[in-house]
Protein backbone atom coordinates (compact mmCIF):
# COMPACT_ATOMS: atom_id res chain seq x y z
CA UNK A 1 0.00 0.00 0.00
CA UNK A 2 3.06 2.22 0.50
CA UNK A 3 3.53 2.51 -3.25
CA UNK A 4 -0.06 3.28 -3.88
CA UNK A 5 -0.04 6.04 -1.28
CA UNK A 6 2.98 7.47 -3.01
CA UNK A 7 1.47 7.68 -6.42
CA UNK A 8 -1.90 8.76 -5.09
CA UNK A 9 -0.11 11.49 -3.17
CA UNK A 10 2.03 12.36 -6.17
CA UNK A 11 -1.02 12.54 -8.43
CA UNK A 12 -2.97 14.68 -5.97
CA UNK A 13 -0.05 17.02 -5.43
CA UNK A 14 0.34 17.35 -9.18
CA UNK A 15 -3.37 18.12 -9.60
CA UNK A 16 -3.10 20.74 -6.86
CA UNK A 17 -0.19 22.47 -8.56
CA UNK A 18 -2.07 22.46 -11.86
CA UNK A 19 -5.16 23.92 -10.18
CA UNK A 20 -3.07 26.60 -8.49
CA UNK A 21 -1.45 27.50 -11.79
CA UNK A 22 -4.76 27.66 -13.60
CA UNK A 23 -6.23 29.79 -10.85
CA UNK A 24 -3.24 32.11 -11.03
CA UNK A 25 -2.28 31.33 -7.45
CA UNK A 26 1.38 30.94 -8.30
CA UNK A 27 3.74 33.87 -8.40
CA UNK A 28 6.73 34.19 -10.65
CA UNK A 29 8.95 33.64 -7.62
CA UNK A 30 7.41 30.23 -6.97
CA UNK A 31 7.02 29.33 -10.60
CA UNK A 32 10.39 27.72 -11.22
CA UNK A 33 10.16 25.69 -8.02
CA UNK A 34 6.61 24.56 -8.74
CA UNK A 35 7.36 23.61 -12.31
CA UNK A 36 10.39 21.62 -11.16
CA UNK A 37 8.29 19.84 -8.55
CA UNK A 38 5.55 19.17 -11.09
CA UNK A 39 8.08 17.68 -13.48
CA UNK A 40 9.26 15.35 -10.72
CA UNK A 41 5.69 14.36 -9.93
CA UNK A 42 4.93 13.71 -13.59
CA UNK A 43 8.01 11.52 -13.74
CA UNK A 44 6.91 9.61 -10.64
CA UNK A 45 3.42 9.14 -12.07
CA UNK A 46 4.76 8.03 -15.45
CA UNK A 47 7.09 5.56 -13.76
CA UNK A 48 4.18 4.17 -11.82
CA UNK A 49 2.39 3.44 -15.06
CA UNK A 50 5.28 1.57 -16.59
CA UNK A 51 6.92 -0.28 -13.73
CA UNK A 52 6.03 -3.01 -11.27
CA UNK A 53 7.60 -3.53 -7.90
CA UNK A 54 6.04 -6.65 -6.44
CA UNK A 55 8.04 -9.78 -5.86
CA UNK A 56 6.27 -13.07 -6.55
CA UNK A 57 8.66 -15.04 -4.38
CA UNK A 58 7.97 -12.81 -1.41
CA UNK A 59 4.20 -13.27 -1.84
CA UNK A 60 4.61 -17.02 -2.14
CA UNK A 61 6.66 -17.06 1.05
CA UNK A 62 3.96 -15.12 2.83
CA UNK A 63 1.30 -17.49 1.51
CA UNK A 64 3.17 -20.44 2.94
CA UNK A 65 3.85 -18.84 6.24
CA UNK B 1 -40.77 -74.82 15.01
CA UNK B 2 -43.22 -76.70 12.94
CA UNK B 3 -42.16 -79.78 10.92
CA UNK B 4 -44.46 -79.06 8.02
CA UNK B 5 -43.02 -75.66 7.39
CA UNK B 6 -42.67 -74.43 3.78
CA UNK B 7 -39.22 -73.42 2.72
CA UNK B 8 -38.58 -70.96 -0.17
CA UNK B 9 -35.42 -70.30 -1.95
CA UNK B 10 -34.13 -66.74 -1.76
CA UNK B 11 -34.72 -66.40 -5.46
CA UNK B 12 -38.32 -67.46 -5.02
CA UNK B 13 -38.75 -64.73 -2.40
CA UNK B 14 -37.10 -61.89 -4.25
CA UNK B 15 -38.86 -62.95 -7.46
CA UNK B 16 -42.12 -62.80 -5.62
CA UNK B 17 -41.30 -59.37 -4.27
CA UNK B 18 -40.35 -58.21 -7.73
CA UNK B 19 -43.58 -59.61 -9.18
CA UNK B 20 -45.64 -57.92 -6.48
CA UNK B 21 -43.92 -54.63 -6.95
CA UNK B 22 -44.17 -54.81 -10.71
CA UNK B 23 -47.86 -55.45 -10.41
CA UNK B 24 -48.36 -52.70 -7.86
CA UNK B 25 -46.21 -50.00 -9.56
CA UNK B 26 -46.91 -50.46 -13.21
CA UNK B 27 -46.84 -46.82 -14.31
CA UNK B 28 -44.22 -44.16 -13.75
CA UNK B 29 -44.55 -41.28 -11.24
CA UNK B 30 -43.32 -37.74 -10.93
CA UNK B 31 -41.35 -37.40 -7.72
CA UNK B 32 -39.73 -34.36 -6.17
CA UNK B 33 -36.41 -35.28 -4.52
CA UNK B 34 -32.96 -33.99 -3.87
CA UNK B 35 -30.21 -35.72 -5.77
CA UNK B 36 -27.77 -36.18 -2.94
CA UNK B 37 -25.14 -38.05 -4.96
CA UNK B 38 -25.01 -38.61 -8.72
CA UNK B 39 -22.62 -41.57 -8.75
CA UNK B 40 -21.88 -41.50 -12.46
CA UNK B 41 -19.91 -44.52 -13.54
CA UNK B 42 -17.53 -44.81 -16.47
CA UNK B 43 -20.02 -47.12 -18.10
CA UNK B 44 -22.25 -44.10 -18.53
CA UNK B 45 -24.81 -45.38 -16.08
CA UNK B 46 -25.53 -43.30 -13.00
CA UNK B 47 -26.74 -44.49 -9.64
CA UNK B 48 -27.89 -41.43 -7.78
CA UNK B 49 -28.86 -41.29 -4.12
CA UNK B 50 -32.18 -39.55 -3.68
CA UNK B 51 -33.16 -38.02 -0.37
CA UNK B 52 -35.83 -35.85 1.15
CA UNK B 53 -34.77 -33.55 3.92
CA UNK B 54 -36.79 -31.75 6.50
CA UNK B 55 -34.91 -29.25 8.64
CA UNK B 56 -31.66 -30.71 7.33
CA UNK B 57 -32.65 -34.16 8.50
CA UNK B 58 -33.06 -36.92 6.01
CA UNK B 59 -36.59 -38.24 6.29
CA UNK B 60 -36.57 -40.46 3.20
CA UNK B 61 -33.80 -42.01 1.16
CA UNK B 62 -33.62 -44.37 -1.78
CA UNK B 63 -31.13 -45.36 -4.43
CA UNK B 64 -31.89 -44.67 -8.05
CA UNK B 65 -30.49 -45.48 -11.44
CA UNK B 66 -30.22 -43.73 -14.75
CA UNK B 67 -29.21 -45.87 -17.63
CA UNK B 68 -26.66 -44.61 -20.00
CA UNK B 69 -29.00 -43.68 -22.85
CA UNK B 70 -31.42 -41.91 -20.47
CA UNK B 71 -28.59 -40.07 -18.78
CA UNK B 72 -27.22 -38.78 -22.09
CA UNK B 73 -30.64 -37.50 -23.16
CA UNK B 74 -31.50 -35.96 -19.80
CA UNK B 75 -28.13 -34.28 -19.42
CA UNK B 76 -28.31 -32.83 -22.93
CA UNK B 77 -31.76 -31.44 -22.23
CA UNK B 78 -30.53 -29.96 -18.98
CA UNK B 79 -27.60 -28.25 -20.55
CA UNK B 80 -29.83 -26.81 -23.24
CA UNK B 81 -32.47 -25.49 -20.91
CA UNK B 82 -30.79 -24.95 -17.55
CA UNK B 83 -27.26 -24.28 -18.84
CA UNK B 84 -26.11 -26.69 -16.18
CA UNK B 85 -25.34 -30.40 -16.20
CA UNK B 86 -27.06 -32.57 -13.69
CA UNK B 87 -25.48 -31.84 -10.39
CA UNK B 88 -25.59 -33.04 -6.87
CA UNK B 89 -27.34 -31.26 -4.10
CA UNK B 90 -30.20 -29.89 -6.15
CA UNK B 91 -33.85 -30.63 -5.88
CA UNK B 92 -35.24 -32.14 -9.05
CA UNK B 93 -38.56 -33.24 -10.45
CA UNK B 94 -38.00 -36.81 -11.54
CA UNK B 95 -40.08 -39.18 -13.58
CA UNK B 96 -39.39 -42.54 -11.95
CA UNK B 97 -40.45 -46.12 -12.05
CA UNK B 98 -40.23 -48.31 -8.98
CA UNK B 99 -38.14 -51.35 -9.84
CA UNK B 100 -36.94 -54.28 -7.95
CA UNK B 101 -34.05 -56.37 -9.08
CA UNK B 102 -33.27 -59.75 -7.68
CA UNK B 103 -29.68 -58.90 -6.92
CA UNK B 104 -29.64 -55.09 -6.70
CA UNK B 105 -32.81 -54.72 -4.68
CA UNK B 106 -35.29 -51.90 -4.64
CA UNK B 107 -34.55 -48.71 -6.51
CA UNK B 108 -36.13 -45.94 -8.51
CA UNK B 109 -35.33 -46.02 -12.17
CA UNK B 110 -35.14 -42.44 -13.45
CA UNK B 111 -36.69 -42.08 -16.86
CA UNK B 112 -36.72 -38.36 -17.16
CA UNK B 113 -35.97 -35.17 -15.22
CA UNK B 114 -37.90 -31.95 -15.81
CA UNK B 115 -35.31 -29.32 -16.76
CA UNK B 116 -37.78 -26.46 -16.30
CA UNK B 117 -38.30 -27.37 -12.69
CA UNK B 118 -34.53 -27.40 -12.23
CA UNK B 119 -34.35 -24.02 -13.89
CA UNK B 120 -36.90 -22.72 -11.43
CA UNK B 121 -34.91 -24.21 -8.61
CA UNK B 122 -31.77 -22.45 -9.81
CA UNK B 123 -33.68 -19.23 -10.12
CA UNK B 124 -34.91 -19.79 -6.60
CA UNK B 125 -31.35 -20.32 -5.36
CA UNK B 126 -30.30 -17.10 -7.08
CA UNK B 127 -33.17 -15.20 -5.48
CA UNK B 128 -32.38 -16.71 -2.12
CA UNK B 129 -28.72 -15.74 -2.34
CA UNK B 130 -29.70 -12.20 -3.28
CA UNK B 131 -32.21 -12.03 -0.45
CA UNK B 132 -29.70 -13.26 2.11
CA UNK B 133 -26.98 -10.86 0.97
CA UNK B 134 -29.50 -8.04 1.01
CA UNK B 135 -30.50 -8.93 4.58
CA UNK B 136 -26.83 -8.94 5.57
CA UNK B 137 -26.30 -5.60 3.78
CA UNK B 138 -23.56 -7.16 1.72
CA UNK B 139 -25.05 -6.64 -1.74
CA UNK B 140 -22.99 -3.56 -2.56
CA UNK B 141 -20.34 -3.91 0.16
CA UNK B 142 -17.60 -4.54 -2.40
CA UNK B 143 -18.82 -1.74 -4.65
CA UNK B 144 -18.49 0.73 -1.77
CA UNK B 145 -14.75 0.14 -1.50
CA UNK B 146 -12.42 2.83 -2.81
CA UNK B 147 -11.09 1.87 -6.18
CA UNK B 148 -7.32 2.28 -6.37
CA UNK B 149 -6.10 5.09 -8.58
CA UNK B 150 -3.92 2.60 -10.43
CA UNK B 151 -5.08 -1.04 -10.19
CA UNK B 152 -1.69 -2.31 -11.23
CA UNK B 153 -1.23 -5.27 -8.90
CA UNK B 154 -3.77 -7.87 -9.85
CA UNK B 155 -4.58 -11.17 -8.15
CA UNK B 156 -6.15 -13.32 -10.83
CA UNK B 157 -8.48 -16.14 -9.98
CA UNK B 158 -8.65 -18.32 -13.05
CA UNK B 159 -7.29 -21.50 -14.54
CA UNK B 160 -4.12 -21.50 -16.59
CA UNK B 161 -5.91 -23.43 -19.30
CA UNK B 162 -8.71 -20.91 -19.54
CA UNK B 163 -9.04 -19.05 -22.81
CA UNK B 164 -10.49 -16.19 -20.80
CA UNK B 165 -7.22 -15.88 -18.88
CA UNK B 166 -5.11 -15.82 -22.03
CA UNK B 167 -7.42 -13.19 -23.59
CA UNK B 168 -7.15 -11.12 -20.44
CA UNK B 169 -3.36 -11.38 -20.24
CA UNK B 170 -2.94 -10.65 -23.93
CA UNK B 171 -4.79 -7.35 -23.65
CA UNK B 172 -2.91 -6.36 -20.50
CA UNK B 173 0.55 -7.32 -21.69
CA UNK B 174 0.31 -6.11 -25.28
CA UNK B 175 -0.98 -2.66 -24.50
CA UNK B 176 0.76 -0.14 -26.77
CA UNK B 177 1.24 2.40 -23.95
CA UNK B 178 3.64 0.10 -22.10
CA UNK B 179 1.57 0.17 -18.95
CA UNK B 180 2.99 -2.47 -16.63
CA UNK B 181 0.81 -4.70 -14.49
CA UNK B 182 1.87 -7.09 -11.82
CA UNK B 183 -0.28 -10.24 -11.99
CA UNK B 184 -0.32 -13.43 -10.01
CA UNK B 185 -2.52 -16.37 -10.83
CA UNK B 186 -4.49 -18.16 -8.14
CA UNK B 187 -5.67 -21.37 -9.77
CA UNK B 188 -9.26 -22.37 -9.27
CA UNK B 189 -12.04 -24.36 -10.86
CA UNK B 190 -14.25 -21.96 -12.71
CA UNK B 191 -17.44 -23.89 -13.26
CA UNK B 192 -19.52 -26.66 -11.81
CA UNK B 193 -20.03 -27.63 -8.22
CA UNK B 194 -16.33 -27.58 -7.42
CA UNK B 195 -15.95 -23.95 -8.53
CA UNK B 196 -17.50 -22.19 -5.52
CA UNK B 197 -15.36 -23.81 -2.78
CA UNK B 198 -12.29 -23.57 -5.01
CA UNK B 199 -12.74 -19.86 -5.66
CA UNK B 200 -13.55 -19.19 -1.98
CA UNK B 201 -10.36 -21.00 -1.02
CA UNK B 202 -8.29 -18.79 -3.33
CA UNK B 203 -9.98 -15.64 -2.03
CA UNK B 204 -8.89 -16.70 1.46
CA UNK B 205 -5.31 -17.13 0.23
CA UNK B 206 -5.35 -13.72 -1.42
CA UNK B 207 -6.68 -12.20 1.79
CA UNK B 208 -3.46 -13.34 3.48
CA UNK B 209 -1.29 -11.35 1.06
CA UNK B 210 -3.71 -8.62 0.13
CA UNK B 211 -1.20 -5.85 0.87
CA UNK B 212 0.54 -6.89 -2.35
CA UNK B 213 -2.54 -6.39 -4.48
CA UNK B 214 -4.83 -3.63 -5.61
CA UNK B 215 -7.65 -5.69 -7.07
CA UNK B 216 -8.84 -9.26 -7.54
CA UNK B 217 -10.18 -10.39 -10.88
CA UNK B 218 -12.11 -13.56 -11.63
CA UNK B 219 -11.80 -14.40 -15.29
CA UNK B 220 -13.23 -17.28 -17.21
CA UNK B 221 -14.22 -17.89 -20.75
CA UNK B 222 -14.10 -20.25 -23.62
CA UNK B 223 -15.49 -23.11 -21.59
CA UNK B 224 -19.04 -22.80 -22.88
CA UNK B 225 -21.89 -21.44 -20.90
CA UNK B 226 -22.56 -24.51 -18.82
CA UNK B 227 -22.01 -24.83 -15.11
CA UNK B 228 -22.18 -21.17 -14.22
CA UNK B 229 -24.87 -21.46 -11.59
CA UNK B 230 -22.05 -21.79 -9.06
CA UNK B 231 -21.74 -18.02 -9.40
CA UNK B 232 -25.09 -17.79 -7.66
CA UNK B 233 -23.78 -19.80 -4.74
CA UNK B 234 -24.47 -17.95 -1.55
CA UNK B 235 -21.11 -18.71 0.10
CA UNK B 236 -19.16 -17.62 -2.97
CA UNK B 237 -21.20 -14.46 -3.48
CA UNK B 238 -20.80 -13.58 0.18
CA UNK B 239 -17.03 -14.12 -0.03
CA UNK B 240 -16.85 -11.80 -3.04
CA UNK B 241 -19.16 -9.13 -1.64
CA UNK B 242 -17.36 -8.96 1.69
CA UNK B 243 -13.83 -9.14 0.27
CA UNK B 244 -11.59 -6.30 1.36
CA UNK B 245 -10.23 -5.56 -2.13
CA UNK B 246 -12.35 -4.69 -5.13
CA UNK B 247 -13.27 -7.91 -6.96
CA UNK B 248 -13.77 -7.59 -10.72
CA UNK B 249 -15.44 -10.30 -12.74
CA UNK B 250 -15.10 -11.23 -16.39
CA UNK B 251 -16.82 -14.54 -16.55
CA UNK B 252 -17.87 -14.39 -20.13
CA UNK B 253 -21.38 -15.55 -20.82
CA UNK B 254 -24.56 -14.31 -22.37
CA UNK B 255 -27.17 -15.55 -19.93
CA UNK B 256 -28.60 -13.64 -17.00
CA UNK B 257 -26.09 -11.93 -14.79
CA UNK B 258 -25.13 -14.11 -11.86
CA UNK B 259 -25.19 -12.85 -8.28
CA UNK B 260 -21.38 -13.00 -8.11
CA UNK B 261 -21.19 -10.56 -11.02
CA UNK B 262 -23.89 -8.45 -9.46
CA UNK B 263 -22.08 -8.00 -6.15
CA UNK B 264 -18.60 -7.66 -7.68
CA UNK B 265 -17.08 -4.18 -7.68
CA UNK B 266 -17.38 -4.23 -11.43
CA UNK B 267 -18.49 -6.79 -13.96
CA UNK B 268 -17.29 -7.01 -17.51
CA UNK B 269 -19.01 -9.14 -20.11
CA UNK B 270 -15.73 -10.74 -21.13
CA UNK B 271 -12.16 -11.02 -19.80
CA UNK B 272 -11.05 -8.84 -22.73
CA UNK B 273 -13.47 -6.12 -21.73
CA UNK B 274 -12.25 -6.37 -18.15
CA UNK B 275 -8.65 -5.90 -19.27
CA UNK B 276 -9.75 -2.92 -21.36
CA UNK B 277 -11.40 -1.46 -18.29
CA UNK B 278 -8.13 -1.77 -16.34
CA UNK B 279 -6.21 -0.13 -19.16
CA UNK B 280 -8.81 2.62 -19.19
CA UNK B 281 -8.12 3.34 -15.51
CA UNK B 282 -4.46 3.73 -16.45
CA UNK B 283 -5.53 6.11 -19.19
CA UNK B 284 -7.66 8.00 -16.72
CA UNK B 285 -4.55 8.44 -14.64
CA UNK B 286 -2.19 9.05 -17.50
CA UNK B 287 -4.31 11.56 -19.42
CA UNK B 288 -4.58 14.05 -16.54
CA UNK B 289 -0.83 13.67 -16.02
CA UNK B 290 -0.24 14.53 -19.68
CA UNK B 291 -2.80 17.30 -19.46
CA UNK B 292 -1.07 18.54 -16.34
CA UNK B 293 2.13 18.81 -18.32
CA UNK B 294 0.41 20.84 -21.03
CA UNK B 295 -1.34 23.04 -18.48
CA UNK B 296 1.95 23.54 -16.68
CA UNK B 297 3.61 24.71 -19.87
CA UNK B 298 0.81 27.03 -20.97
CA UNK B 299 0.24 28.37 -17.47
CA UNK B 300 3.95 28.98 -17.00
CA UNK B 301 4.04 30.87 -20.29
CA UNK B 302 0.99 32.86 -19.29
CA UNK B 303 2.39 33.73 -15.85
CA UNK B 304 5.74 34.73 -17.33
CA UNK B 305 4.12 36.75 -20.08
CA UNK B 306 1.90 38.53 -17.59
CA UNK B 307 4.91 39.27 -15.40
CA UNK B 308 6.75 40.49 -18.45
CA UNK B 309 3.92 42.78 -19.46
CA UNK B 310 3.65 44.17 -15.97
CA UNK B 311 7.37 44.69 -15.88
CA UNK B 312 7.58 46.48 -19.22
CA UNK B 313 4.56 48.63 -18.31
CA UNK B 314 6.24 49.42 -15.04
CA UNK B 315 9.53 50.19 -16.83
CA UNK B 316 7.76 52.52 -19.26
CA UNK B 317 5.96 54.19 -16.41
CA UNK B 318 9.22 54.55 -14.53
CA UNK B 319 10.97 56.02 -17.56
CA UNK B 320 8.23 58.58 -18.08
CA UNK B 321 8.16 59.46 -14.43
CA UNK B 322 11.92 59.81 -14.32
CA UNK B 323 12.00 61.99 -17.46
CA UNK B 324 9.24 64.19 -16.10
CA UNK B 325 10.91 64.45 -12.78
CA UNK B 326 14.22 65.37 -14.38
CA UNK B 327 12.55 68.00 -16.56
CA UNK B 328 10.73 69.46 -13.60
CA UNK B 329 13.90 69.48 -11.54
CA UNK B 330 15.80 71.14 -14.36
CA UNK B 331 13.18 73.86 -14.74
CA UNK B 332 13.01 74.38 -11.06
CA UNK B 333 16.80 74.61 -10.90
CA UNK B 334 16.86 77.10 -13.77
CA UNK B 335 14.25 79.21 -12.07
CA UNK B 336 16.07 79.08 -8.78
CA UNK B 337 19.36 79.96 -10.43
CA UNK B 338 17.74 82.93 -12.19
CA UNK B 339 16.20 84.04 -8.93
CA UNK B 340 19.52 83.61 -7.20
CA UNK B 341 21.28 85.62 -9.85
CA UNK B 342 18.76 88.46 -9.57
CA UNK B 343 18.83 88.36 -5.81
CA UNK B 344 22.61 88.36 -5.81
CA UNK B 345 22.75 91.28 -8.24
CA UNK B 346 20.34 93.36 -6.22
CA UNK B 347 22.06 92.42 -2.98
CA UNK B 348 25.40 93.34 -4.49
CA UNK B 349 24.08 96.69 -5.71
CA UNK B 350 22.58 97.35 -2.33
CA UNK B 351 25.79 96.47 -0.59
CA UNK B 352 27.86 98.52 -2.93
CA UNK B 353 25.68 101.51 -2.22
CA UNK B 354 25.89 100.82 1.45
CA UNK B 355 29.65 100.53 1.22
CA UNK B 356 29.89 103.73 -0.75
CA UNK B 357 27.88 105.50 1.84
CA UNK B 358 29.99 104.01 4.62
CA UNK B 359 33.13 105.04 2.81
CA UNK B 360 31.86 108.54 2.54
CA UNK B 361 30.83 108.55 6.17
CA UNK B 362 34.18 107.20 7.13
CA UNK B 363 35.98 109.81 5.08
CA UNK B 364 33.94 112.67 6.55
CA UNK B 365 34.39 111.36 10.01
CA UNK B 366 38.11 110.92 9.64
CA UNK B 367 38.47 114.40 8.15
CA UNK B 368 36.58 115.79 11.05
CA UNK B 369 38.62 113.83 13.50
CA UNK B 370 41.78 114.83 11.74
CA UNK B 371 40.87 118.45 11.86
CA UNK B 372 39.92 118.22 15.47
CA UNK B 373 43.15 116.56 16.37
CA UNK B 374 45.17 118.98 14.38
CA UNK B 375 43.58 121.83 16.25
CA UNK B 376 44.16 120.07 19.49
CA UNK B 377 47.82 119.45 18.56
CA UNK B 378 48.28 123.09 17.64
CA UNK B 379 46.85 124.02 20.96
CA UNK B 380 49.21 121.56 22.65
CA UNK B 381 52.14 123.04 20.74
CA UNK B 382 51.33 126.49 21.99
CA UNK B 383 50.94 125.25 25.52
CA UNK B 384 54.12 123.22 25.21
CA UNK B 385 56.06 126.22 23.97
CA UNK B 386 54.81 128.28 26.84
CA UNK B 387 55.65 125.60 29.35
CA UNK B 388 58.99 125.02 27.74
CA UNK B 389 60.02 128.69 27.92
CA UNK B 390 58.88 128.85 31.48
CA UNK B 391 60.74 125.75 32.39
CA UNK B 392 63.84 126.81 30.52
CA UNK B 393 64.07 129.97 32.57
CA UNK B 394 63.83 128.01 35.80
CA UNK B 395 66.39 125.51 34.67
CA UNK B 396 68.82 128.26 33.61
CA UNK B 397 68.59 129.83 37.01
CA UNK B 398 69.14 126.52 38.78
CA UNK B 399 72.00 125.75 36.49
CA UNK B 400 73.84 128.97 37.19
CA UNK B 401 73.37 128.40 40.93
CA UNK B 402 74.82 124.96 40.58
CA UNK B 403 77.66 126.29 38.43
CA UNK B 404 78.60 128.54 41.24
CA UNK B 405 78.49 125.76 43.74
CA UNK B 406 80.59 123.55 41.48
CA UNK B 407 83.10 126.31 40.97
CA UNK B 408 83.31 126.67 44.71
CA UNK B 409 83.84 122.96 45.15
CA UNK B 410 86.57 122.57 42.48
CA UNK B 411 89.78 121.01 44.14
CA UNK B 412 91.81 123.68 42.38
CA UNK B 413 90.23 126.20 44.63
CA UNK B 414 91.20 124.03 47.61
CA UNK B 415 94.63 123.43 46.16
CA UNK B 416 94.91 127.16 45.70
CA UNK B 417 94.44 127.49 49.33
CA UNK B 418 97.49 125.25 49.87
CA UNK B 419 96.02 121.83 50.13
CA UNK B 420 97.33 118.82 48.15
CA UNK B 421 96.02 115.48 47.08
CA UNK B 422 98.15 112.36 47.39
CA UNK B 423 97.36 109.41 45.11
CA UNK B 424 98.69 106.05 44.27
CA UNK B 425 97.98 104.53 40.95
CA UNK B 426 95.81 107.54 40.10
CA UNK B 427 93.54 107.18 43.16
CA UNK B 428 93.48 108.77 46.58
CA UNK B 429 95.05 106.80 49.32
CA UNK B 430 92.44 105.33 51.61
CA UNK B 431 91.93 102.19 53.53
CA UNK B 432 91.02 100.25 50.43
CA UNK B 433 93.82 101.81 48.33
CA UNK B 434 96.75 101.77 50.58
CA UNK B 435 100.39 102.65 49.83
CA UNK B 436 103.13 100.45 51.13
CA UNK B 437 106.68 101.46 52.10
CA UNK B 438 108.76 101.85 48.95
CA UNK B 439 105.78 102.62 46.71
CA UNK B 440 105.85 105.65 44.47
CA UNK B 441 103.13 108.10 45.44
CA UNK B 442 102.02 111.20 43.59
CA UNK B 443 101.22 114.42 45.32
CA UNK B 444 99.17 117.04 43.40
CA UNK B 445 99.38 120.67 44.33
CA UNK B 446 97.88 123.73 42.64
CA UNK B 447 100.99 124.26 40.66
CA UNK B 448 102.81 120.91 40.69
CA UNK B 449 102.62 117.27 40.51
CA UNK B 450 105.20 115.67 42.80
CA UNK B 451 106.32 112.03 42.79
CA UNK B 452 107.88 110.61 45.98
CA UNK B 453 108.78 107.36 47.56
CA UNK B 454 107.01 106.41 50.81
CA UNK B 455 109.39 105.92 53.59
CA UNK B 456 107.18 106.01 56.58
CA UNK B 457 103.61 105.19 57.23
CA UNK B 458 101.54 105.83 60.24
CA UNK B 459 97.92 105.28 60.72
CA UNK B 460 95.90 108.32 61.69
CA UNK B 461 94.71 108.04 65.20
CA UNK B 462 91.26 109.35 64.50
Amino acid sequence: MENELNYTAAFEELQQIVRDMEDGEITVDELALKVKRAAELIKICKNKLTSTEEDVNLILKELEG
Amino acid sequence: MSENRQIFSLQQVVSSIRKTIEERYQSSYWVKAEMHKLNLYPSGHAFPELVQKENDKIVAQINASIWNHNFQRINKQFIEVVKEPLKEGTTLLLNVKVVFHETFGLSLQILDIDPNYALGELQREREETLKKLQAERLINANQLLDFPLLPKRIAIISADTSKGLSDFMKVLNNNPWNYQFFTMLFQAYLQGDVAAPSIIEQLKRIEKVKQHFDVVVIVRGGGGEVGLSCYNNYELCKAIASFSLPVLTGIGHSTNMTVAELVAFRNAITPTELADFLLQTFHDFSVPVNDARKVLCSSSDRILERANQLFSAETKHYKNSATNYLLESKNSLLLTSQQFKNEAKSLLAHNREHLHFAQKECSNYSNRLFKLNRERIAEYVVQLQLKFINRLGKEQQQLSEMENMVRLMDPKNVLKRGYSITTINGQTIQKNNQAEIGDNITTITFDFELTSTLIKKEENGE
